[in-house]
C-alpha cells in the first residue's frame, strides 16, 4: 500500500511540523511524498526532505516516491540548489527534473552538499568562504570577524554530523531577502540527516544524570546549554556552544530539532519558542542558523 | 626559539590542499605533527606555534591543537601563539576556559595577550610588562624595566595561573619579549 505525504506549499522551518506530521511512522507503508503543488521550499525544508527520503528508503518497505514541483521555475530552482542530484539516490523521481546542474549564485551559497566525513567538512568550510564573505560584509553588514565566524559555524554544524548522526547528511547555505517576515536580507544555514538523534547519541554518557526527564528535550537543553558530549573527553562539546555565542552574537537564530523536541535561541525579531516538546517523532537532527543584516546603528 | 608554521604542519600531515583548520582529526593530525616536531628538538625551553599563514580554526581543532596540547606539554616547556587573529582567539579562549588553562598569543600586529583562565591580577600583572615599551626597538619587539623584586612577583604571579609559563627563577627580571 501506499500512502501520500504532502509536501507544505511553503515549505520551510515553520511548516516543517506540519511536514513531519503528514510522514508519521515512515516504516510501514510506501510513501509517496508529494511535492507536485508546492511553491517554494527553503534550504532547511530541502534538506528535511532528503532526511525523510533516506529514513525511509533505509527503513520502509521500499524506496519511496517523489513527485517533482509542476511549476518549472520552482523545480529549476530546487535543481539549482542542488536537491535532485541527492534526491535521486532515495526517491524514485516523477515528473520532469529539470536538466540544471548545481550552481552557485547570489543566493545559493553552498548547493546541497552531502557531509559523511571530515573531508566533505574541509570541502564546505573551503568553497562557502570565499563567496560568504562579500555577502556577510557587504549586504548583511558584519564585521570581517563575523565572516571567519561563521564559517566556524558552518563547520561545527556539519561535524555534528560526522560524530553524532551515525550516518551521513547535508547542508545547504543560502542568502536572500526576508521582505515580509524581516524586511532584511539574511544568510540561512540548514544542516540535515537522518542519524540517531541527540537522545540516543547522548545517552550512555547522560541520560542517568537527568534519570526520569531524560528526553528529546533534555538531550537537546544539555547539549546546547551544558556542553554535553557521547564522548568522556572533557573538551568534546563545544561545537554547538560556540555557534549559539555567534547568533547571539550577531542577533541570529539558531534551531535545533531532534526526535520529538525542538530548541532554540529567538532573537527579538522571531516569534519561535525556546522549547518545543511533544512533537511527532522525526528521525535525526535537524539545525538551522538564521544571520540577518545587521540593523543600521 | 623553534616556530612551527600550523598550515605547514596541516599541508604536511593531512593534505596539501587544505588551508584551514577544522575537524577534530585534522587537529588531531596537527597535533601529531607539532609533537614530532618538538620530539626533534627537545631541549627547546620555548616553542612558538605560529598560526600566521592559518586562515580558520574551528572550536574542535582548537580543542586538539591548543587544548590537548597545552594539556600533555605545557609542563615540559613554554609555548606562545604567534600571529593569532580575533577569530582564532574567539575559538582558542573557550577552550582554555573550558580546561582551565592560559596561554601567551601574539597578534599579528605585535600585541601581546593572554587567553583563557586568568586571575584578573596576573591579567594586570602581563599588561604592565606588555603595556610599557621602549622606544627605538624594532616593530614587534618590546622591552620592560623593572625593579627584579616587582618583576619576579610579577612573573610569579603569570606562571601560577598558566601552564605556559616557565619556572620564574629561570627567566630574567627584565628583558625583550622574543
Amino acid at each position: 500500500m501506499t500512502r501520500v505525504v504532502n509536501v507544505p506549499g511553503s515549505f520551510d522551518s515553520r511548516t516543517f511540523e506540519q511536514f513531519a506530521k503528514a510522514c508519521g511512522d515512515m516504516t510501514d507503508d510506501r510513501l509517496l511524498f508529494d511535492a507536485h503543488a508546492t511553491q517554494w521550499a527553503s534550504p532547511f525544508g530541502l534538506v528535511g526532505l532528503l532526511a525523510a527520503g533516506q529514513w525511509a528508503a533505509e527503513h520502509g518497505p521500499e524506496r519511496p516516491l517523489l513527485t517533482v514541483p509542476s511549476d518549472r521555475d520552482v523545480a529549476h530552482y530546487w535543481g539549482r540548489a542542488g536537491f535532485f542530484a541527492h534526491a535521486a539516490d532515495w526517491y524514485e523521481l516523477h515528473g520532469k527534473v529539470p536538466r540544471v546542474t548545481p550552481a552557485y549564485s547570489s543566493d545559493v551559497l553552498l548547493a546541497i552538499t552531502p557531509v559523511r566525513g571530515s573531508d566533505d567538512v574541509h570541502g564546505v568550510v573551503e568553497s562557502v568562504q570565499e563567496r560568504s564573505a562579500a555577502i556577510l560584509s557587504s549586504e548583511l553588514g558584519l564585521e570581517a570577524t563575523a565572516t571567519m565566524g561563521f564559517a566556524m559555524a558552518l563547520s561545527e554544524a556539519c561535524q555534528n554530523i560526522v560524530e553524532h548522526a551515525g550516518t551521513s547528511g547535508w547542508v545547504a547555505v543560502q542568502a536572500y531577502h526576508w521582505r515580509r517576515r524581516l524586511g532584511r536580507r539574511v544568510v540561512v544555514i540548514a544542516v540535515a540527516d537522518a542519524g540517531i538523534g541527540f537522545r540516543r547519541s547522548l545517552e550512555a554518557t547522560q541520560a542517568n544524570r537527568f534519570g526520569d526527564r531524560w528526553s528529546d528535550a533534555t538531550a537537546l537543553e544539555a547539549a546546547l546549554f551544558q556542553g554535553a558530549s557521547r564522548f568522556r573527553d572533557p573538551g568534546r562539546g563545544q561545537g554547538l556552544g560556540g555557534i549559539a555565542r555567534y547568533v547571539n552574537r550577531w542577533s541570529g537564530k539558531l534551531a535545533v530539532r531532534s526526535g520529538t523536541a525542538r530548541i532554540s535561541i529567538v532573537p527579538s525579531w522571531d516569534d519561535d519558542q525556546p522549547l518545543t516538546e511533544g512533537l511527532t517523532p522525526f528521525p535525526g537532527s535537524q539545525v538551522l542558523m538564521i544571520v540577518p543584516a545587521q540593523e543600521a546603528q | 626559539m623553534q616556530r612551527i608554521d600550523l598550515k605547514a604542519i596541516l599541508q604536511r600531515t593531512v593534505s596539501s590542499t587544505y588551508g584551514d583548520l577544522v575537524t577534530r582529526p585534522t587537529g588531531k593530525a596537527v597535533r601529531d605533527g607539532i609533537q614530532a616536531a618538538l620530539d626533534d628538538v627537545d631541549s627547546e625551553p620555548v616553542a612558538v606555534i605560529d598560526f600566521s599563514t592559518v586562515r580558520l580554526l574551528d572550536y574542535s581543532c582548537a580543542d586538539e591543537i591548543v587544548g590537548k596540547l597545552l594539556l600533555e606539554q605545557g609542563g615540559a616547556r613554554a609555548f606562545l601563539l604567534q600571529g593569532v587573529t580575533a577569530s582564532h582567539c574567539e575559538a582558542i579562549e573557550p577552550v582554555l576556559q573550558r580546561h582551565k588553562l592560559a596561554a601567551i598569543a601574539r597578534d599579528r600586529e605585535g600585541r601581546v595577550r593572554m587567553l583563557g583562565h586568568i586571575p584578573e591580577a596576573a591579567r594586570k600583572a602581563l599588561s604592565a610588562l606588555t603595556d610599557r615599551t621602549e622606544p627605538g626597538l624594532p616593530a614587534g619587539e618590546s622591552a620592560v624595566f623593572l625593579p627584579e623584586r616587582t618583576a619576579k612577583a610579577m612573573l610569579r604571579l603569570l606562571h601560577s595561573s598558566s601552564a605556559t609559563t616557565r619556572d620564574p627563577a629561570d627567566s630574567p627580571s627584565a628583558g625583550t619579549a622574543e
